[in-house]
Parts: C-alpha cells; structure tokens; sequence
C-alpha cells in the first residue's frame, strides 16, 4: 500500500516537473525584454494548448551541447488567426524563432516570430509582449 | 353675527385638534439597522486566485490540448464519466470562485505582502485603490470571468471536446483584460525592443 502510495506521488511529482508554469503574470515579470533571443533549431514538440501554446526546441551551443528550450506562445486560437496550423509541427523540422529569454530561467523564452524551412513566418507572440514591430 | 362666531371658533377648534393630533402621532420607525453579512473572507484576492481560481481553470484548459510529439498529434479530452465530472467540478469551481472575488472585505493581499513583480505588477495597496476607485469594474470582470465558463460548461454537459478546447480562449482573454486594468495596469509600456 505504501509503496502504491509512493509511486502515486511520484507520477504527480514527475507531472508536475514537466508541466510549464501557467499562472498568469505580466510578461515583464517572466520574460525579459533587454533579451532578445534568436533560436535556430529543431523542434521537437509542440504543446497546442490553452492558455499558450508551448514549443520544444533543441538549439546547438556554441560548445556543441545541445540545450533545450521552452518556447510560450499565443494560445492556440491567436495562433490559427495567424495562419499556423497543427499540422505544420512536422517530425524534424528546423525552424528559427525569435523571441525574449525567461527572467529567471535560461531556457525559457517567449516566442514572438516563428519562421519555418521553407521561408513561411509567423507572428506567435502572446499578449501583452513589447511593441516591437513583430506583429506585421 | 353670534352664528357666524360660533361657525369661527369651531373652525379653530377644529384646526387645533388636527395640528396636535399631527404633533403626537408615533414618530416613523427608524430605518433597521444595516445587519451584517453572515459571509466572512478569510483569503485574500491573491489567495483565492492562487488556491482557487488558477488551479481550476488550469485542469479546465489542460483536459482538452494536442501534443505533437516529433511530428505525431496525440489527443489529450475526457474520455470517462468520471474525468468529465472531473472537469465539470473544476469549471463550477471557477464559475463560484468568481462570487467570491466580489464579495466585498476581502484584502488584496495577505498582511505585509508586496508586489508579486515590483515596478512591473502593482503592490496589494495600489490593486486596492484601482479597485476602490471602480468596484463597479471589478466586479463587471469578476461576472465576466463567469459567464466565460457557460460555454465550457456546456460544453462539458454535451461532452463536446472541441467546444471545451474553444472555449478556452474566451475565459483566458478575460483574465488578461482584467489583469491589465487591476493588477499590471503599466506592464505594457515595456520599453520597445526589437526582436528582429
């Protein structure tokens, strides 16, 4: 029973790791808007979800290390709005985004413009980000 | 000219006996008392949203989304009675939590709690003033962030999975709004950097 117990937990422990954080707060207050971030990569996942969309990127380091990141974007109905659907999420795409960094958490970004292999780009941004000219 | 006199002082009279019996009547009750409510908040608004509000209406986003791992969707809804009930039970959560973000009395804030995010998300005493100032407002987006849930609620009641999944936008671009107005009215002016 104790042991039932402990996996129990663990499963929500192991949920809990992996689940981005949704509170609500100011983009100022999670994301920092003196860096910006360009990411060139290959997406791995993509979480089509209420409130935002979250995408999973893996980006070379200059060490040649592999760091992964987690991408906040519109939610998905903003997204749709501006032409991006599910299924372009194929298996091994590269893609660039641009964005901001998390405040406290390096591998964090908040994506504004999403720009796929073959030239299509998108405005993936959430509300309340800076004014700076992504949304065209 | 005795009859006409006689006519006078019972006139008088008359009058007299009207103007005392209005001098005497019972005074009005005065007005009850105002009784005080029977409700007592013991959270705060920022507790009610963090224990109540936030967890719930996220069970409610997070029970319909796709995940598309490496290029493959997987759909995530209720399948069950039981989580349908389960996301039902959350929706009416949300829906009641908003009650209590406008029963009045309620602190912003526990005591000597600050700014979440200073110079970015306003301190408890400045949400208060903002409050205080249009709690005609407040409340108009507290009913707001409720009537958001009937759609998912019904949505719910159909075990509509799509309809669920759309409903969400409304409910999260509610919060957004009243966010702005009452708890990071100037988050906004972020200074403009370009991105490209």
């Amino acid at each position: 029973m104790k042991m039932k117990i402990f996996l129990v937990l663990l499963a929500a422990g192991a949920l809990c790791a992996v689940q981005p954080a949704q509170a609500h707060h100011a983009f100022a207050a999670e994301y920092d808007v003196t860096k910006p971030v360009t990411l060139t990569g290959i997406v791995t996942k993509m979480e089509w979800a209420n409130p935002h969309g979250w995408i999973y990127m893996d980006t070379k380091e200059p060490d040649g290390k592999v760091k992964h990141w987690m991408i906040e974007t519109a939610g998905p109905s903003q997204l749709v709005r501006h032409g991006l659907k599910k299924a372009d999420f194929t298996d091994g795409m590269s893609a660039v985004v641009k964005g901001y960094q998390g405040t406290n958490d390096p591998s964090l970004a908040n994506g504004r413009t999403l720009v796929m292999k073959d030239g299509r780009s998108f405005y993936i941004g959430s509300v309340g980000g800076p004014n700076d000219g992504a949304e065209r | 000219m005795d009859h006409l006199r006689h006519h006078v002082a019972a006139a008088v009279v008359l009058v007299a006996t009207s103007l005392l019996a209005g001098c005497t009547a019972p005074a009005p009750a005065p007005p009850p008392a105002a009784a005080e409510p029977p409700y007592h908040p013991v959270a705060s608004i920022r507790e009610v949203m963090n224990s109540v509000i936030d967890p719930s209406v996220d069970v409610v986003w997070n029970s319909v989304k796709t995940v598309i791992d490496h290029g493959r969707p997987i759909e995530h809804a209720p399948a069950t009675d039981q989580e349908w009930a389960e996301v039902r039970r959350h929706a009416l959560i949300v829906s009641e939590g908003a009650n209590l973000l406008m029963m009045p009395g309620r602190p912003v804030a526990p005591p000597g709690a600050g700014s979440l995010a200073p110079g970015i998300e306003l301190a408890p005493e400045e949400v208060r003033a903002l409050i205080d100032q249009s709690p005609g407002g407040w409340n108009q987006f507290a009913r707001a962030l409720q009537d958001s849930l009937q759609p998912a609620l019904a949505a719910i009641d159909k075990k509509d999975p799509q309809a669920l999944f759309e409903s969400g936008d409304e409910i999260d671009a509610i919060c957004e709004s009243c966010h702005q107005v009452f708890w990071y009215p100037n988050a906004g002016a972020a200074a403009p950097v370009s991105a490209r």
